[in-house]
């Protein structure tokens, strides 16, 4: 009989015990997967939507909550900002592009984003401008004539179910002012998927107050500089101001990243003793089992069978475990991920596709067979020096 | 010797003779100086082009959050605006990081940059125009300016 032979009997001697291992090992590793992948899929998801504009203009507040509103469609709006800021900035000399935002509210959960057609403008430093799959952009630019007119994200569009030529409204005090769709957009990855856009005269006259007011509203404005190096002047420039600030999105996002990253640390520290117990269940199940079979040991080598081969025999069912359970684990792991990665985009948050296989689930198992294999050592010497005549004795 | 005749011709401030393999530090003021009025740059600057050099200064996240690029200044960019004016086109280093570049990024930390040079006009299709590049740069915090105690020193 060989020893792999041996160890297929082994384990079949003790299944339930076994499969127990091998489950327990399992969820070790698909903890470990999971939390691995999830973790950088929102670091990648926040890079990946993350705006190719370097300087939001916004009223005075957080810098993280205008960000992650007005780029990420996170957190509530900050307070609104006078048009005349985004008119200053677009005479600014040293800005080569600036686009008002301002942001509604939503539409089964699309928000919508009100702006101008110089917000899907390509370019040439932009990473993903949004494009059009079918249809067109809204027209109106005249604020005395709004048109009503809306354009959808890939998201938005898919889950609502409109089409270019649909018309629609939420809540009985928007009938009067029913949106037509005239396009949808193209995926980009990016939060403005899941955004609806109007042009900025059909918000002013949908709001309820700026339909009134004499100075017409913003959330913020996104800002490209002529040159990189105005970006320190120019933010220090709007942030002395009483009223408004400035915030550079990337410095925010890396502010975000430093907090994820007491998270992934805390998590790492989790994760470390939840391998310590795994490792140690499987030393205590590999320990009893072989104390349990002594005698059968001993039997196999009062049969010829070297030291060495039940050394063997008992690394290589530690191994089988470990390796059963590492590869269970890693399916279970991107199983636990898929799940998490898509609550969390439904929910609208950063998260790119979890399932990107690379060097991590050869590492993963590596490391798990090798840790079978440790743990499995002590067990192993035993049975190496497993004397024959003191346990093939009668009782 | 040649380098160090060409240096002081241009009116380069040469500092203490580095050893060949110790990579030249470059100052902010070094790279003001070099600017010309015409906004080209000092021969003395250019002779850094293609040489690996050190310069240290705040980071700008100008770039995107992974920090492929951003802009090294001589002044912080969100700091509280209480002391310094901020910095110019000729205070600013465009910075291309090596891949892998991981840091955690603080506004009001000195980080110290070591990679390859460029000074000189040039428009980059993502970022624009810069006269002052460091390409493959590695970033690591550089230990600010040395805190005395009261009592250590002489004093006035």
């Amino acid at each position: 009989m060989t020893p792999v032979a041996v160890v297929w009997r082994y384990l079949q001697g003790r299944a339930v015990s076994s499969a127990l291992t091998v489950v327990a090992v399992a969820l070790g590793v698909s903890l470990v997967i999971a939390s691995v992948l999830l973790t950088r899929g929102i670091r990648e998801g926040f890079i990946a939507g993350a705006t190719d504009y370097n300087l939001i203009i916004g009223a005075k507040g957080s810098p993280t909550q205008l960000v992650l509103n007005v780029v990420f469609r996170m957190d509530a709006p900050t307070p609104n900002i006078p048009l005349g800021a985004y008119e200053d900035l677009r005479r600014d000399p040293r800005v080569e592009a600036a686009v008002p935002v301002a942001m509604g509210d939503a539409y089964q959960g699309f928000r919508y984003v009100a702006t101008t057609d110089a917000y899907f403008a390509p370019f040439p430093w932009r990473r993903h401008a949004p494009e059009l799959s079918a249809g067109r952009l809204f027209r109106s630019e005249d604020p005395g004539k709004p048109d009503y007119e809306a354009v959808l994200g890939a998201d938005a569009a898919r889950r609502t179910g409109l089409r270019p030529a649909d018309r629609f409204f939420e809540g009985e005090e928007m009938a009067a002012y029913p949106l037509t769709v005239v396009g949808v957009l193209r995926p980009t990855g990016t939060a403005d998927d899941r955004a609806i856009f109007i042009s900025l005269p059909s918000y002013w006259e949908m709001n309820e107050i700026s339909r009134h007011a004499a100075v017409r509203p913003l959330t913020a404005v996104l800002v490209r500089p002529k040159r990189l190096s105005d970006l320190t002047a120019l933010h220090r420039g709007w942030n002395v101001s009483p009223e408004f600030q400035a915030a550079l999105p990337t410095a925010v996002l890396l502010n975000v990243f430093n907090w994820l990253g007491v998270v992934e640390d805390v998590l790492l520290a989790v994760l470390a003793v939840v391998t310590v117990v795994v490792a140690l269940y499987l030393f205590v199940t590999m320990y009893n089992a072989t104390l349990e079979r002594r005698r059968e040991i001993a039997t196999m080598r009062a049969l010829g069978a070297h030291r060495a081969t039940v050394l063997g025999i008992v690394l290589l069912e530690s191994g089988a475990v470990a390796a059963l359970g590492g590869l269970a684990g890693i399916l279970g792991g991107h199983a636990i991920a898929a799940v998490g990665s898509s609550l969390l985009a439904a929910r609208g948050g950063p998260v790119t596709h979890a399932l990107a296989f690379g060097l991590l689930q050869p590492v993963t198992l590596g490391a798990v067979v090798s840790l079978g294999l440790l743990a499995g050592l002590l067990p192993a010497m035993l049975a190496y020096r497993t004397e024959v005549a003191e346990h093939l004795a009668p009782f | 010797m040649a380098l160090a005749l060409l240096l002081t011709l241009a009116g380069f401030p040469l500092r203490s003779p580095a050893p060949a393999d110790e990579i030249p530090r470059l100052t902010f003021a070094q790279l003001a100086d070099s600017m010309r009025a015409n906004l080209d740059v000092t021969r003395g600057i250019r002779a850094f082009n293609g040489r690996e050099v050190e310069i240290q200064g705040f980071i700008i996240p100008a770039g995107p959050p992974d920090l492929s690029f951003f802009l090294l200044s001589r002044v912080s960019g969100t700091g509280n605006y209480c002391c310094e004016l901020p910095s110019g086109q000729d205070e600013t280093v465009y910075v291309y990081t090596a891949r892998g570049t991981s840091l955690r990024y603080d506004p009001v930390r000195v980080y110290r940059i070591r990679g390859r040079f460029e000074a000189g006009h040039q428009v980059d299709p993502s970022y624009g125009v810069s006269f002052f590049r460091v390409r493959d740069a590695r970033v690591e915090e550089a230990v600010g300016a040395r805190i005395f105690k009261v009592g250590e020193t002489k004093g006035p």
